[in-house]
């Protein structure tokens, strides 16, 4: 017994995963500590900190897939806000029903990630500079779209999305459960397996007769549905549209991979994202606990939110230094795929 | 019946297949032999689909097919065992060899279970033991070559091409690889095998393609296998001569030894190297591609540190820890990967000859233009470069012209010891004159020259003694009468046999 929990525990050790895993326990128990265990064990602290992260969290899980088969895609953040805008704006200004506007905004965040893709893969542009550019781009059609912040969104979305179902199980938490099982699923096709062949060494994936860019083009369709719901979480917990919001999303989502232990080229899970994220956001829960703590221990003492965001900044600093320093032999891969996302892909069978 | 016939392939201005043909029988093995850039190996890529040729045919049965992609390679029943291998180092043992293969079961998902028994089965008839879970980055490389040879017979193709599998397995792997290949020959599979060991083709094929600079020049049958003397003049086109014994006298007769390395050793590549070179001396390294000769040149230069061995340099003993240490110390280094290792494209000319020098003064030394113009200007003139502007971009150059850039850029410090690695790789043949006669006037003045080359023409040329490298060690020193094409080209394949080898 105790040499099967030892080989298993030996095992995971040297799982991608371990450092996230880690680095998320140690701020999960910082976190709890500050906000004392009475306080952070209750269904609405899980609620809010689950609601309002979600768009995060999604957009974590999208990337990883990307990172998963060696590409990136740094203007995820702002194809959020691509989503709230066409949520918002369809059913206020052409009057279409609220349902299919939404289904119209979702596919439009999948149409725009394959359009990401067709650029990345097809083209063969270095994937970094690229969606850099197409940020940009993005960021002018949503203003085109919506010149201001403004929009509502009907009560029963926003009332649903903030529910508990069951008195325990947040709604926002559905909608990751449903991810992580359609991804249990996606692993255990033979799709799965390419992904990670392709992420690693597409010349060799294509000696054994996959084709590396429907496999990589794949990634971006799957990546487009996880941010278009990561969109419309951000439009029912927001319940307004915002054309530039999210935009840092984009980078921050590819720290969070990082973090988790994700790197690019067939290494790494999406619970590397899904850790990454959820270290990102205990940080800054806990960091805006203790600030709180500290007002009211220290009399007379002023606080403004880019304190807490130095402090939270420079803990996921040392986190990324963390996971590069202990994964010592996955240094010169994660080197080596940041030059990728540089340089302009390759050709296979030339 | 597999058939190639006139396959053509040109890479920018190199034609690597001008012409190629082999044909393979069903339970046939066919050995498809040749030096160095022979084309060998693109010939296996263009049946594994990977390199697409300009012309030629290829046919199954009579019948022609075209392979554009390796699906259609693998559609067409042929599977590959890749030189440099094909497996995906994050990825565990059945995943590598189930890879495209896998098998499925429930709604779309992979059999685990049934991938797991196949994979066990597969490795047990390769006597392979290694946990089945472990990621292949993390596997012995015989492991890893024994993987590839399996991952592509478990393939079940009707054509194996096995491309220099042996090159890291231990003499019992190979034993049972041949018998498995044999026992697939029996069953009815075609097989080409590519390799460099002489006595492995006599001992495992049926028949030979010998290739020479991109052309079929010889089909040989089962009986002619064993005659090396035959198998060498196809490879070279000459008549190789009994070779003779010929004294280290030679080269104790030239004096002063200015570099000696003894039991140089740098895991995997080097194993046990020891040479001599003395001043004013052009030596020769040759062997075939990997056999150590570039890692050996960076040991000398302090980019690669040696796990063992010795490197005693002006009658010290040294130890560089950066290729700047060695610079400062007289050495020079030039590298036939210009475009990796030399040419800063966007610099001038001028810029691109002086590097050398800067290399050798203060950090914050103070440089003038005019300095460096006309430091490059007389380099240009003594060396007689033919070079445009001297304020053109390197980039600007030919090739050719590029590499006698580097060559002045490192003649014009005077170093006391050159390494140059291929240093003509790719270059023309004018420039490839300009450039050895360059080397022999160093030389004269009493520099020490060490030259690495892929081109046996060049070190024929050019050397005055010749180390030929095989595995990791000293195969053999060729000096005076010895030093002919034909020694060359048989010490290269590991024909002599131990007793023989001398040591320098």
């Amino acid at each position: 017994m105790a040499e099967a929990i030892r080989r298993r525990w030996g095992h995971f050790r040297r799982q991608p995963v371990f450092t996230g895993f880690c680095l998320f326990m140690a701020v999960l128990a910082l976190n709890i500590i500050i906000q004392t265990p009475a306080k952070f064990f209750t269904v609405s602290n899980f609620r809010i900190l689950l609601s309002k992260n979600m768009p995060l969290i999604l957009t974590c899980l999208g990337q990883s897939v990307l990172m998963m088969c060696g590409v990136l895609d740094l203007s995820t953040g702002i194809q959020l806000a691509f989503v709230n805008v066409i949520a918002i704006m369809l059913p206020q200004e052409l009057g279409v029903p609220v349902g299919l506007g939404w289904a119209c905004a979702l596919t439009g965040g999948v149409l725009i990630s394959l359009f990401c893709g067709f650029c990345i893969v097809k083209l063969r542009l270095p994937a970094l500079l690229t969606t850099f550019s197409i940020t940009y781009i993005i960021k002018g059609v949503n203003v085109l779209i919506m010149g201001e912040p403004q929009g509502k969104v009907e009560k029963i979305i926003y009332k649903t999305y903030d529910s508990v179902l069951f008195g325990f199980l947040p709604f926002a938490a559905l909608i990751l459960l449903a991810v992580l099982l359609i991804w249990q699923y996606i692993k255990r096709t033979r799709y799965g397996r390419h992904m990670y062949a392709v992420g690693n060494n597409p010349r060799n994936a294509y000696a054994v007769g996959i084709n590396p860019e429907r496999v990589q083009m794949k990634a971006f369709l799957i990546k487009g549905f996880i941010v278009g719901l990561a969109g419309l979480c951000l439009t029912a917990s927001n319940a307004s549209g915002n054309p530039l919001q999210a935009e840092e999303y984009g980078i921050r989502s590819l720290s969070a991979c990082m973090l988790g232990g994700m790197n690019f080229g067939g290494w790494g899970t999406l619970s590397c994202g899904l850790f990454g994220a959820g270290f990102l956001v205990i940080v800054q829960n806990a960091v805006y606990y203790l600030f709180n703590f500290l007002t009211k221990a220290i009399q007379g003492l002023m606080i403004n939110s880019y304190w807490q965001n130095l402090v939270s900044d420079t803990i996921i600093f040392l986190g990324l230094l963390a996971t590069i320093i202990t994964a010592k032999a996955q240094r010169e891969t994660l080197k080596q795929g940041f030059v990728k996302q540089l340089k302009r892909g390759e050709k296979y069978g030339g | 019946m597999f058939e190639m016939r006139g396959i053509t392939k040109d890479f920018d201005a190199v034609k690597a297949l001008k012409g190629a043909s082999l044909s393979v029988r069903p339970g046939e093995i066919r050995s498809l032999l040749g030096a160095n850039g022979s084309g060998k190996s693109t010939l296996v890529k263009v049946l594994a689909g990977l390199v697409k040729p300009d012309g030629g045919e290829v046919f199954i049965d009579g019948k022609p097919v075209r392979i554009r992609t390796s699906y259609d390679s693998k559609q067409l029943g042929i599977a590959t065992a890749f030189q440099d291998l094909s497996l995906i180092p994050t990825m565990t043992v059945i995943d590598n060899i189930k890879l495209n293969k896998e098998t499925v079961g429930h709604f779309g998902t992979i059999d685990v279970k049934k991938d797991r028994r196949d994979v066990e089965e597969l490795l047990k008839l390769f006597r392979v033991r290694c946990d089945l879970d472990a990621y292949a980055q993390t596997l012995m490389p015989s492991t890893q070559s024994m993987l590839e040879v399996a991952k592509a017979v478990y393939a079940k193709p009707r054509l194996l091409l096995l491309d220099e599998v042996t090159a890291t397995l231990h003499h019992d792997e190979i034993e049972g690889l041949f018998e498995l290949l044999r026992k697939l020959r029996d069953e009815g599979t075609a097989i080409v095998y590519v390799t460099h060991r002489m006595k492995e083709v006599a001992k495992l094929c049926d028949s030979a393609t010998i290739m020479r600079n991109g052309e079929t020049v010889a089909e040989l049958a089962r009986d002619e296998l064993n005659d090396l003397d035959g198998i060498v003049y196809h490879m070279t086109g000459k008549v190789p001569d009994k070779a003779k014994a010929c004294g280290a006298q030679a080269a104790a007769a030239e004096g002063e030894a200015l570099l000696e390395v003894s039991g140089l050793k740098y895991s995997p590549k080097v194993r046990d190297l020891s040479l001599t070179a003395y001043k004013g001396e052009i030596l020769g390294i040759g062997g075939l591609d990997g056999q150590g000769q570039s890692e050996f040149i960076r040991l000398l230069l302090g980019e690669f540190q040696p796990e063992a061995g010795a490197i005693r340099y002006r009658g010290k003993e040294v130890r560089f820890r950066r290729p700047a240490e060695a610079v400062e110390n007289g050495i020079g280094f030039i590298s036939g990967e210009r475009n990796r290792e030399a040419i800063f494209p966007l610099r001038t000319i001028a810029e691109n000859l002086f590097v050398g020098r800067t290399a050798t003064g203060g950090l914050f030394k103070f440089i003038g233009n005019r300095r460096v113009n006309g430091f490059a200007r007389e380099a240009v003139e003594k060396y007689n470069i033919k070079v445009g502007e001297l304020e053109d971009p390197a980039s600007s150059l030919s090739g050719g012209n590029q590499q006698k850039l580097i060559v002045a850029r490192w003649i014009a410090v005077m170093p006391e010891l050159l390494l140059l690695d291929d240093p003509t790789k790719g270059v023309d043949i004018a420039s490839r004159r300009e450039i050895h006669q360059i080397l022999r006037q160093c030389a004269q003045k009493g520099m020490t020259v060490v030259v690495s080359s892929s081109d046996n023409d060049e070190l024929m040329d050019l050397a005055d003694r010749i180390y030929v490298f095989y595995e990791g060690r000293v195969q053999a020193l060729l000096s005076c009468e010895d030093k002919t094409q034909e020694r060359l080209v048989a010490e290269m394949m590991g024909f002599a046999e131990k007793e023989e080898r001398a040591n320098g």
